[in-house]
């Protein structure tokens, strides 16, 4: 009897083991494929440094190295940034120890965690369609799990990154000595919401506090001007005639409550559970259709950036977001209608080609240095994206 | 250095309490002959999990991150179960011993003889993987050529086994300070202190279980108090080696800890008919 019960145990022991194994990817260089899938992290107390950011479906390894001083994790999460797909623990200084994992065509986050705390140093990780990879099976139905999925996460991260450099921003402004950097900064923290910017316009009560344009604000029925724009005003005060700057005061009260609009904002975008905001194929269609309507609206006009003349930061941004919405549905549009799922990626890329033409440096050249041509080829390629982008949401529902 | 050795010292800390408690209970019984079988189970648990250690890391097969952590949370499972035997087993041994009937303890360790076995097997086992793949990595280090990132060293290898060392050391005073107790004190302290780290092997075997998607719950965390307790540092590694104490604990495991200490403590100290305090972590 006391045998039975060992067995028992071992078998215990044993049977899931063997049941779970799994290739150890091929180490050595003559695989091509097996190469692309061998990767290596480096982790110390401040980077997590990925030998490649993306990598082909199948059998991935992962060979971490703690260079740092303390012990480190490493983890692979899913599109969500908390399914663990794969971890390594207790990775003791001057070590290496291998993560292999079998990884589907998605999109994923590598984490480090130096010290074992907190949320680890995250990127995002891109495993990408391979033809050798195991098969596997992808319905309609995970087909939009999966779009959903990674747009909840697009939208969580922009959101993060959003209030991260919005908390920069408005330190920088708060301070009075430093609006040069203020200013570099404005385009590319507000670059995080033109990204999910129909989800953000969509809590109403805080979108008129955080984006509102001053031709928008009715003060005569005593609304009050705050957020974004207001700051860009004072930051960029020489096209306003008669002008007063902001006291040291006001400025401290419009950057408080823009960051604590804008961690509100996060706050929501992030919560999970029974108050998780919900994203229907529907909705991610419409968005990607929503953010080029605002580019036709606001960004082309030069209407959004009044004072500073950074219209086509917005207008990337964008472009940017409704490429991503988009990309998420694509998988689902081709087993539709592959014929539109072309167009649209072409179109993408034609009105991207254009917007390149105006890149200067890191940014763009500002709104005002633009000619009529300018415009009117930007919005003849926004009109040729627009005409088959209305067609996405009623493709991918039907 | 540092880090590696509280890792060793972490992981043995874990398997040596158990085991020098068992010693104690053994020698201070009249049982000495059973003493190979601990030793067996102990030498059993090590070999095996070296052996897959190396063949996980040098082989063509290795185990995926959701077997690994269904192996270690079941394991840590089954290794509470058979300690709360334990517990009870020597408890009703003890009643024997306080009236000198002595046939009664015979039937009764005869009765766990294999069981002993499989409680030190269990106990040294249960980590036994985890810490044989470190050790393997740690060799690897050491004779790695200067192509990877970071300078080949024996350095992670030496702090690991010194930990392991250390933890041996304070398995063996524990077993000293166990001996001297009287019978009565022994038996409820070292009860009562099994109870606790049993809570924590099923805390912890459920956080595995967690981790590998079979329970829910991983991001819903009772408390979180990592920034006052890292668990790098040398009384997170004590905490967490002894009581398997996580600073960032989940709701599930929390809620687990609780449902298994509280009963069987509970159990143990009608049992015991003891009224003085027991030993419970603050932390908790």
């Amino acid at each position: 009897m006391r045998k039975t019960l060992l067995a028992s145990v071992a078998a215990l022991a044993v049977v899931p083991a063997l049941a779970a194994c799994t290739e150890n990817a091929s180490s050595g260089g003559d695989d091509e494929g097996g190469d692309a899938r061998a990767l290596s992290v480096t982790s110390n107390a401040d980077t997590c440094e990925l030998s490649s950011t993306e990598a082909p479906a199948g059998t991935l390894s992962f060979d971490v190295t703690n260079s740092g001083s303390d012990v480190t994790e490493f983890y692979l999460l899913g599109s969500d940034g908390l399914r663990i797909v794969g971890e390594v623990e207790n990775i003791g200084p001057n070590l290496t120890k291998k993560l292999t994992v079998n990884a589907p065509e998605g999109e994923y986050f590598t984490a480090c965690k130096p010290g074992m705390v907190g949320e680890g140093i995250r990127a995002a990780f891109t495993v990408t369609h391979a033809e050798d990879a195991q098969e596997v099976s992808a319905s309609d139905q995970e087909l939009i799990d999966q779009a959903q999925d990674n747009y909840r996460a697009y939208v969580q991260d922009q959101s993060a990154q959003l209030l991260a450099k919005t908390r920069d921003f408005t330190e920088l402004y708060k301070a009075g000595n430093a609006d040069d950097q203020a200013r570099a900064l404005y385009p590319v923290a507000r670059e995080h919401w033109e990204r999910i910017e129909t989800v953000a316009e969509s809590f109403g009560d805080l979108d008129p506090k955080t984006d509102a344009r001053e031709a928008d604000v009715d003060v005569a029925a005593g609304e009050e001007w705050t957020g974004w724009h207001r700051i860009e005003k004072d930051l960029w005060p020489q096209d306003a005639k008669g002008y007063a700057a902001l006291t040291p005061a006001e400025r401290t009260s419009y950057a408080d409550d823009l960051l604590a609009n804008t961690e509100e904002l996060d706050q929501r975008i992030q919560a999970t559970g029974e108050d998780a905001l919900e994203y229907s194929i529907t909705d991610i269609a419409n968005g990607s259709i929503g953010l080029l309507e605002e580019v036709a609206n606001g960004k082309i006009t030069g209407e959004e950036e009044a004072w500073s003349h950074t219209d086509l930061w917005d207008f990337q941004a964008n472009v940017d977001g409704a490429r991503v919405a988009y990309e998420g549905v694509q998988g689902l549009l081709e087993t539709k209608d592959a014929a539109l799922a072309e167009e649209l990626t072409s179109t993408f890329a034609a009105l991207q080609a254009v917007l390149d033409q105006y890149r200067d440096g890191d940014g763009f050249v500002l709104y005002t240095a633009l000619t009529k041509d300018d415009t009117k080829k930007m919005t003849d390629a926004v009109n040729a994206l627009s005409e088959p982008l209305s067609k996405l949401t009623a493709a991918v529902t039907s | 250095m540092l880090a590696n050795f509280l890792i060793g010292l972490r992981e043995g800390l874990e398997a040596a309490l158990v085991v020098s408690i068992l010693v104690a209970y053994l020698v201070k019984s009249g049982r000495r002959e059973l003493l190979p079988r601990i030793w067996a189970g102990v030498a059993l648990a090590v070999a095996v999990a070296l052996v897959f250690g190396a063949t996980l890391t040098f082989g063509p097969r290795g185990l995926t991150f959701e077997a690994q952590e269904a192996i270690g949370g079941t394991l840590s499972l089954v290794a509470v179960a058979f300690v709360t035997w334990m517990i009870f087993w020597m408890s009703a041994a003890a009643r024997g011993l306080g009236t000198e009937l002595r046939g009664q303890i015979d039937r009764a360790a005869e009765g766990g003889r294999w069981s002993l076995v499989v409680v030190a097997m269990l106990a040294v086992g249960r980590e036994g993987l985890e810490t044989a793949l470190f050790l393997w990595a740690a060799t690897q280090a050491g004779t790695r050529d200067t192509a990877g990132s970071v300078t080949p060293t024996w350095e992670p290898l030496l702090g690991a086994l010194l930990g392991i060392v250390v933890a041996v050391a304070l398995g063996y005073l524990i077993y000293r300070g166990a001996i001297r107790l009287n019978l009565t004190v022994f038996f409820t302290w070292t009860g009562a202190f099994l109870i606790v780290v049993a809570g924590g092997v099923l805390a912890y075997g459920i956080h595995d279980l967690q981790e590998a998607g079979i329970l829910p719950g991983l991001h819903d965390l009772a408390f979180d108090v990592s920034e006052v307790i890292p668990p790098s540092s040398w009384y997170g590694t004590l905490l967490k080696g002894v009581f398997n104490f996580s600073p960032a604990t989940t709701k599930l495991e929390a809620l687990a800890w609780v449902l298994y200490v509280v009963p069987v403590g509970v159990l143990f100290l009608l049992r015991n008919r003891i009224v003085r305090p027991t030993p419970q972590p603050q932390e908790h």
